[in-house]
């Protein structure tokens, strides 16, 4: 899912199931690299948990309320909470463990 | 169209300077914070240098669909008139994109300091299809197919200022750099062509990095890599595209890593294509830095004489090489298969490579252009459109010669003057120009060799291959040695090669 400045709120906030969300970058390679396994995670937890990108140039303003200071960052929200952040790149299997940690600790 | 939904984001044509707060990693984001309103709320503007009248704006609302300035073209929406500066404009691929562009509509500019034409003259050889000067090959496109191409004779390492001068004049949306020095053979001669080699392509290069960075930073940049670049890991390991993916892992110690984004390791074979990896890494860095954009080309061999404009007229024709230096392997086996010289193999032969016909290469540039990358995006292709062992080439060649030519070709395995693995695995992944510009390869392997030996065929071009058909087999050797390479042994097509008889027996043994 693509995430702006203008649903993010409701669509990371308002959010009824966790939220994992990756910050990216165009300039920064390992973000490009990680797209198509957060789209293929995005499919896999379709209903359990919402998987979305945001783009930090064109949203400056997430990136500020989200203090992302670099590419890409992973977050996951619950409850409108941030519950876990990782910054750099991540594989898939690592992106699952995160998933689980999240959804499990709550 | 695969780029419809592209939007102001990816075009050239968009001014971001001053208006939207890049930063690469890790660097700190709080000066430009006070750009956000309370509410945390903010939006990017950006101006069209095309379309001035839209005032500020969105540059993600309007997609090139939308827009009236990009055009719908065979390879995707392409902006109108877009201005397509070539370096090496009078080389065996610019030539032939520059008028391959002009006729798709593009404004085509180019450079050369005519160093390939020099450089072959230098070791006695010359292009087997004869090449006409570049005032004449002008004139030739003007007359025969209409377009008009702006050219200027500069030299990009030696003349800075002039290129500078120059794009800042045309203020091209693309540059497409394919001005360096293309051969493995010619950087190890000796000391003076090794250096000079790589001064002509990586200071070059860096010299336009810097140049873009200051006139035309939101241009794209096309830079000509090659498959080469990645050697042939002994792992067997794949060879991405540039970059490994996100779900490649390093596993060390019971912990694990993703590679997402890390550059593949790069196996260099000859002092040229370790010219060529650092000039990956010195764009990786100006877009990292300035968020300049770039497609890297990793090309597998080229071959093949034929786009539909460089065949309408013999004043048009692009340069076709066949000596050691400057011959890729297909043409060159053409060219020997032509004159009744069995084609020539280097040691056993079993080496593999990535190979892309000459007009399927014109197709992929021209989907790159039409897709540009966004700011400070660094993305590789590996363009290739197959990849066929030396000795399946060398039999396909043959074939084509006797079935079509009713030629007698026969083939010769040759002592190895290059330091290279003749066995070793090759899983290349070709996918990024299929799945995400749409290319689709057109020309296939027996068909661009059968107009290859239509053209070479020729009388005036026949002649002109056994003109110097002494400089085919290779005598510059990697270890430096100075003497012929020796012939291991002739085979007929089809037929077993003395190792693998060898090899059978031993099995059976």
């Amino acid at each position: 899912m693509w995430l702006t400045e203008a649903n993010f709120d409701e669509e990371v906030f308002n959010s009824k199931i966790p939220v994992l969300v990756d910050f990216w970058g165009s300039w920064c390679i390992p973000s490009q690299m990680m797209k198509p396994i957060i789209d293929k995670l995005s499919e896999e937890y379709d209903g359990r948990v919402k998987v979305g990108k945001i783009n930090v140039d064109q949203n400056p303003g997430v990136r500020a309320k989200c203090k992302v200071l670099g590419c890409p960052t992973i977050i996951i929200f619950k409850d409108s909470k941030e519950v876990i952040r990782k910054v750099g790149a991540q594989s898939d299997n690592q992106l699952r463990e995160l998933i689980e940690l999240a959804v499990l600790k709550g | 169209m695969h780029n419809s939904n592209c939007t102001c984001w990816n075009c050239p044509a968009i001014d971001l300077a001053g208006k939207v707060d890049f930063r690469a990693c890790g660097q700190s984001a709080e000066k430009f914070e006070k750009n956000i309103d309370e509410d945390g709320s903010s939006q990017v503007m950006a101006e069209c240098k095309r379309r001035p009248e839209l005032g500020l704006f969105d540059p993600m609302a309007i997609t090139f669909e939308q827009c009236s300035e990009w055009r719908e073209t065979p390879y995707g929406y392409l902006l109108k008139d877009m201005r397509v500066m070539i370096l090496g404009i009078d080389g065996y691929l610019g030539w032939t994109l520059a008028l391959w562009l002009a006729k798709l509509g593009c404004k085509v500019s180019g450079v050369d300091n005519y160093s390939r034409r020099d450089w072959v003259k230098e070791r006695g050889a010359h292009t087997v299809v004869p090449i006409a000067r570049m005032s004449e090959r002008l004139h030739a496109a003007k007359e025969v197919l209409g377009i008009e191409i702006n050219f200027r004779q500069i030299d990009i390492l030696n003349e800075r200022g002039r290129l500078k001068e120059f794009i800042d004049e045309v203020k091209p949306e693309v540059i497409v750099h394919y001005g360096e020095c293309p051969s493995a053979p010619y950087s190890m001669i000796d000391v003076d062509h090794a250096i000079a080699v790589q001064r002509n392509n990586v200071l070059g290069t860096l010299g336009v990095l810097f140049i873009m960075r200051d006139v035309v930073p939101e241009s794209s940049l096309i830079k000509l890599g090659t498959m080469g670049e990645y050697g042939t890991p002994l792992t067997g390991r794949p060879l991405f595209e540039g970059m490994f993916p996100a779900d490649a892992v390093l596993k060390w110690d019971n912990r694990e890593w993703s590679l997402g984004g890390e550059l593949t390791p790069r196996d260099p074979v000859s002092f040229y294509h370790v010219s060529k990896v650092q000039d990956t890494y010195n764009t990786v860095e100006a877009c990292k830095y300035w968020w300049l954009r770039s497609y890297d080309v990793m090309q597998g061999v080229i071959y093949g004489v034929h786009t539909d404009q460089v065949s309408r007229d013999p004043r048009l024709r692009t340069r076709l090489d066949i000596d050691e230096w400057f011959g890729t392997v297909i043409n060159r086996f053409v060219a020997q298969a032509v004159i009744g010289l069995p084609l020539t193999l280097y040691g056993a032969g079993e080496q593999i490579r990535g190979f892309i016909p000459l007009e399927d290469a014109m197709q992929c540039m021209t989907r790159l252009i039409a897709f540009p990358p966004e700011p400070g995006q660094y993305a590789v292709v590996n363009q290739m459109s197959g990849y066929y062992s030396l000795r399946e080439l060398a039999e396909t060649v043959a074939r084509v010669g006797k079935d079509g030519f009713n030629l007698a070709v026969k083939i010769q395995r040759l002592e190895n003057p290059r330091v290279e693995s003749e066995r070793h695995p090759f899983e290349p992944i070709y996918e990024n120009l299929s799945k995400r510009y749409g290319f689709k390869p057109k020309v296939t392997l027996e068909g661009e060799i059968y107009r290859m030996f239509e053209l070479l065929m020729q009388p005036e071009i026949k002649r002109r291959i056994e003109e110097k058909k002494h400089h085919i087999i290779p005598k510059t050797w990697w270890s430096g040695e100075k003497r012929q390479v020796e012939t291991i042994e002739v085979l007929e097509p089809g037929s077993q090669m003395k190792m693998e008889e060898e090899k059978s027996v031993a099995h059976r043994g």
